[in-house]
């Protein structure tokens, strides 16, 4: 091995046989903050955080089923706590199903990501650079704090991608029967999945922002991005109608561009339904969003969409089978969900054209994004000449048909979800009153369960939608596209009122449409917030479905607000996957107001979150995986949840104990002593029954102990009246909350003074109205709360 | 078998037993330490306000979940209804030292009235399988069948709205007062 020959590459003498390849580059990064003490964390690097939350916010579980089916020894009987065959007790089970669930969520937002990374790198290649403007430093909070990596372009993903599927396969075997066998533990783990959940979503947002242009920083970005229609009623079935159904957009972005070569932007309608109709505003001016989750069975069914394109998550199962039904050719263009249907990819857009024009096939794969514009447009301009004359909403004698056919069995009840009254809307209707029936509209899920058991074969869902017709075509909302990351800038604005608490909270309504009673919920948990001058932050659905109610001047709460990070902002932050930007925005309060290090530094920035940022995500109508993963993740991080009834079905809470005083016990970090302290938040994970005790509740989960008394003082002021409001009187545990005179209110300090004296014993000074004896706490404006011991400045 | 109110909602082994009000007005009588827990249904009429207050009176403490307590705001009974989340309240029935609405101790003996279905199974399991040493017997007078509860009515559909509120004045009648 003396010579080295120039060839086309290059050869070693001696060593013609031996293959060389060169993966990857390794560039020593650039040290640009101390790394922390926990890069890349793996499953049991965190557990002593965890074990701090689950020993506060202890796990609670609600079996949905009572029996174990996964291996052969069973089933098996858990009821009451009792171990299976295996061993494993009830309540570890309920661990184990929940960390199954973090990890369908977790999986999905993961393979999205990376099934991005992968056609991003292919169209654009690994050097698109991570930038966001002149006011985005932290470019990747969330991918600073866990991996320890400043990505400075999309290749950079790669080892994060290589980093969180290594840590699901671990988490995933731990799933096994006869691996773990603690309920903490599992739990653990699933905060570990909620965690990795989150990397993956800001990895995927970030890697479609840099190579697709989406909003950021530049001009026309963050409190500035357009507003978009939204609601069935703005899509023009007048022209060729493309809808597109999940959350990755690629292909979606693909018709834009389609579109806009071949002049056809006005020509052709590109609607959306769930995440991907967000993206796809991000991407294409001139698209618009058909509805959430919740409308999709009704919108398909409404047989607007001359294709149906579909990507993956959220999709319906029994998709071919509706797009059958109203002649709408189905392209799926994800290997995730292919449907039964022929892969088409690379064959000649002609022949796919024509095989789905002529009905010869119901659809086709195309799993190359690049190639399914042309064949969605195409496919669209020819079916909708094709289907112009169909008709798929009932027509007046089918309807008055079917309203009287109604036998009141109540089936179509017991099948419901939400336990509608569906047969005595049809009666109603059958006499004259159409109205019951039309309410039910909002109300239903969309899921179509009652007709599968409905003995007259009445078509429920399109007799509801029937009823509905008029309010539906006038379904037109408006919001923001999605902006992506909060800036820098708004955050050095922010920080210090959110952390003092004189921004009373930011409030995060994300997640799925499984609402116990309509989208107007949504609606009206952002309208309260916002209009407090809390900072309320959307993605998802929830984002969609409250851009339907507007007010008496027919604005919707996107019109009514600013889209900045400040009190009483509305900001539609976009898809599911961009909601890590709301992790990101708590985490950089963290580095820049307070100047914590985030490089590795997860335990700590999540005790500062805990200890100090006033933020409540609010899934009300949580459904999927995704939204156990998610919530999961926003609780490791120290960020509370309220979630809608339905997600009790999810099995676990975590919930506070206000009257164990023990568990309420932090270390002063400036000398080491330890305070008890008001339970603040009370819960990481609560559902709550009704819309009316949901906002009080979100209300109280923003309470922190490092508020001051300003802060606190407007914290207590929103808690009292959202309760005085909505449950008609004042909280039972307001006075937890008070830990000095100037904690309350001025307008009502006397009132209050004069409660806490008479139904609660505490002693007050009236000449200097001040509190004598009686909170949990006084108040002290250098109290530096900490969960953590290693932060301990010096030893009293 | 008696079919659950959500078809599907089948736990598992052990199932709700269908009686009828006067079993639960005796169960009712003879538990040590009973607790009414309300939720937001109980609005749709004053007739079920009206209930439970009467239920209240009998010396049963009322815990009101949801937004329920708004039911009892200006009546004669407001100072014996208590707001409690019912998360919340759940969490601490399993808890055998958790001091109750009184700080006289835990219950033996849960009712559920009022409580949107599927949120109502799911803490109605919770006490099944957690709260079980000592034992927490909770029943459902509500209209639907409840598996996971140990005693529950029947599904009662709107048709019946007249038996049901039949039977929720039989159950009051049955009860046997006590000392508050």
């Amino acid at each position: 091995m003396d010579e080295i020959k120039k060839g086309n590459l290059f050869s070693i003498a001696g060593l013609e046989n031996v293959r060389i390849s060169i993966g990857e580059i390794v560039e020593e990064e650039k040290e640009w903050e101390p790394m922390g003490p926990h890069p890349m964390p793996r499953i049991a690097t965190l557990r002593d955080w965890d074990f701090k939350l689950l020993n506060r916010y202890k796990p609670f579980y609600a079996p949905v089923c009572d029996m174990c089916c996964l291996c052969t020894y069973g089933k098996c009987d858990l009821t009451g706590n009792k171990k299976g065959a295996c061993g494993i007790r009830m309540d570890a089970q309920q661990g184990r199903i929940v960390l199954l669930a973090c990890l369908v969520g977790c999986s999905a937002h993961c393979g999205h990501g990376r099934h991005l990374l992968h056609d991003m790198i292919k169209k654009f290649g690994r050097d698109v650079p991570i930038d966001f403007g002149p006011e985005v430093d932290i470019e990747a909070p969330l991918t600073r704090l866990v991996c320890g990596i400043k990505p400075k372009t999309i290749g950079d993903y790669d080892k994060v991608f290589s980093y969180i599927e290594e840590q699901i396969v671990q988490l995933a075997d731990a799933l096994h029967t006869g691996q773990e066998g603690s309920y903490m533990d599992f739990e653990s783990k699933a905060l570990h999945m909620g965690m990795l959940d989150s990397l993956n979503k800001e990895a995927a947002d970030i890697i479609q922002i840099a190579c697709y242009g989406m909003p950021t920083s530049l001009p026309g970005g963050g409190p500035d991005v357009p507003l978009v229609d939204v609601g069935i009623g703005t899509i023009d079935t007048n022209k060729p109608v493309i809808i597109v159904i999940g959350h990755n957009v690629p292909p979606a972005a693909d018709i834009g561009v389609y579109l806009t070569e071949n002049e056809l932007d006005d020509k052709v309608e590109l609607g959306g339904i769930c995440c991907t109709s967000i993206d796809t505003t991000r991407v294409y001016k001139k698209a618009k969003i058909a509805s959430a989750l919740g409308r999709q069975l009704r919108v398909i069914r409404a047989g607007i969409a001359d294709v149906i394109v579909i990507d993956e998550q959220c999709i319906r199962a029994d998709i071919l089978e509706l797009c059958q039904k109203v002649h709408s050719p189905l392209i799926a263009t994800n290997d995730k969900a292919m449907h039964g249907l022929v892969d088409r990819t690379d064959d000649d857009p002609d022949k796919i054209v024509d095989d789905l024009v002529s009905g010869r096939v119901p659809g086709v794969v195309i799993l190359e994004p690049d190639q399914v514009g042309e064949v969605a447009v195409r496919t669209a301009l020819q079916m909708d000449k094709k289907r112009r004359s169909l008709k798929f909403i009932l027509s007046d004698d089918e309807f008055k048909y079917y309203v009287n056919d109604c036998i009141l069995c109540g089936g179509c009840t017991l099948a419901c979800p939400a336990g509608l009254h569906i047969g005595e809307a049809n009666q109603s209707a059958a006499t004259g009153s159409i109205k019951p029936l039309a309410d039910l509209f909002d109300l239903c899920v969309g899921c179509g369960r009652c007709e599968q058991v409905c003995k007259k074969h009445i078509p429920i869902v399109d007799v509801i939608t029937k009823a509905a017709y008029p309010q539906l075509k006038e379904e037109k909302g408006r919001m923001r596209i999605g902006r992506g990351p909060i800036w820098d800038s708004e955050i050095r604005e922010v920080g210090a009122p959110l952390v003092l608490g004189t921004i009373p909270g930011i409030i995060a309504p994300i997640g799925c449409g499984n609402y116990p009673n309509g989208t107007k919920d949504a609606w009206l948990i952002v309208k309260e917030f916002a209009e407090r001058n809390y900072i309320v932050t959307l993605t998802g659905c929830m984002a969609i479905d409250c851009a339907l109610w507007k007010d008496e001047e027919g604005k919707t709460l996107y019109e009514q607000h600013h889209g900045g990070f400040g009190g009483g902002g509305v900001l539609n932050i976009g898809s599911c996957v961009s909601n890590a930007h709301i992790h990101d925005a708590a985490i950089k309060v963290a580095s820049i107001f307070a100047g914590r290090n985030l490089r590795g530094n997860y335990e700590e920035i999540a005790d500062y979150i805990l200890t100090r940022v006033g933020a409540c995500g609010v899934a009300w109508g949580a459904m999927s995986q995704k939204a156990a993963s998610i919530a999961s993740g926003f609780n490791r991080l120290g960020v509370p949840a309220v979630v809608g009834p339905h997600s009790a079905k999810y099995r676990r809470a975590f919930l506070g104990r206000a009257d164990l005083k023990e568990d309420w016990k932090l270390i002063d970090a400036t000398d080491g002593s330890e305070v008890y302290v008001e339970p603040g938040p009370q819960h990481l994970l609560v559902a709550c029954e009704t819309v009316e005790e949901a906002l009080p509740m979100m209300a109280k989960l923003c309470f922190r102990p490092s508020d001051t008394d300003r802060g606190r003082s407007g914290k207590l002021t929103h808690y009292i009246d959202l309760n005085l409001k909505y449950l008609n009187t004042y909280p039972p545990d307001w006075h937890l909350f008070v830990r000095t005179a100037s904690d309350i209110p001025i307008a009502t300090r006397n009132a209050l003074l004069k409660k806490l004296e008479d139904e609660h014993g505490w002693e007050i000074d009236w000449k200097m109205k001040k509190i004598k004896e009686g909170p949990i706490r006084g108040y002290d404006p250098s109290f530096n709360p900490t969960n953590l011991e290693r932060l301990i400045r010096g030893k009293k | 078998m008696e079919i659950p109110f959500d078809v599907a909602n089948i736990p598992g082994p052990e199932m709700g037993e269908v009686v009828s009000p006067e079993v639960i007005g005796s169960y009712i009588s003879n538990a040590e330490r009973p607790l009414l827990v309300v939720g937001s249904e109980i609005l749709r009429d004053d007739f079920f306000i009206k209930i439970a207050i009467e239920i209240g009176k009998k010396g049963i403490p009322i815990a009101a979940t949801g937004h329920s307590i708004r039911g009892f705001v200006g009546t004669e009974y407001a100072d014996n209804v208590m707001y409690y989340n019912l998360h919340d309240l759940t969490n601490c029935l399993r808890d055998p030292n958790w001091a109750g609405l009184d700080g006289k101790g835990n219950y033996d003996f849960v009712i559920f009235f009022g409580i949107l279905y599927y949120y109502a199974s799911q803490m109605l399991s919770c006490i099944k399988n957690f709260a079980t040493d000592p034992l927490i017997r909770a029943v459902s007078i509500d209209r639907y069948y409840h598996p996971n509860a140990r005693m529950s009515f029947t599904n009662i559909t709107p048709r019946r709205e007249e038996e049901y509120r039949d039977m929720l004045k039989r159950l009051v009648k049955s009860i046997r007062g006590r000392q508050k």
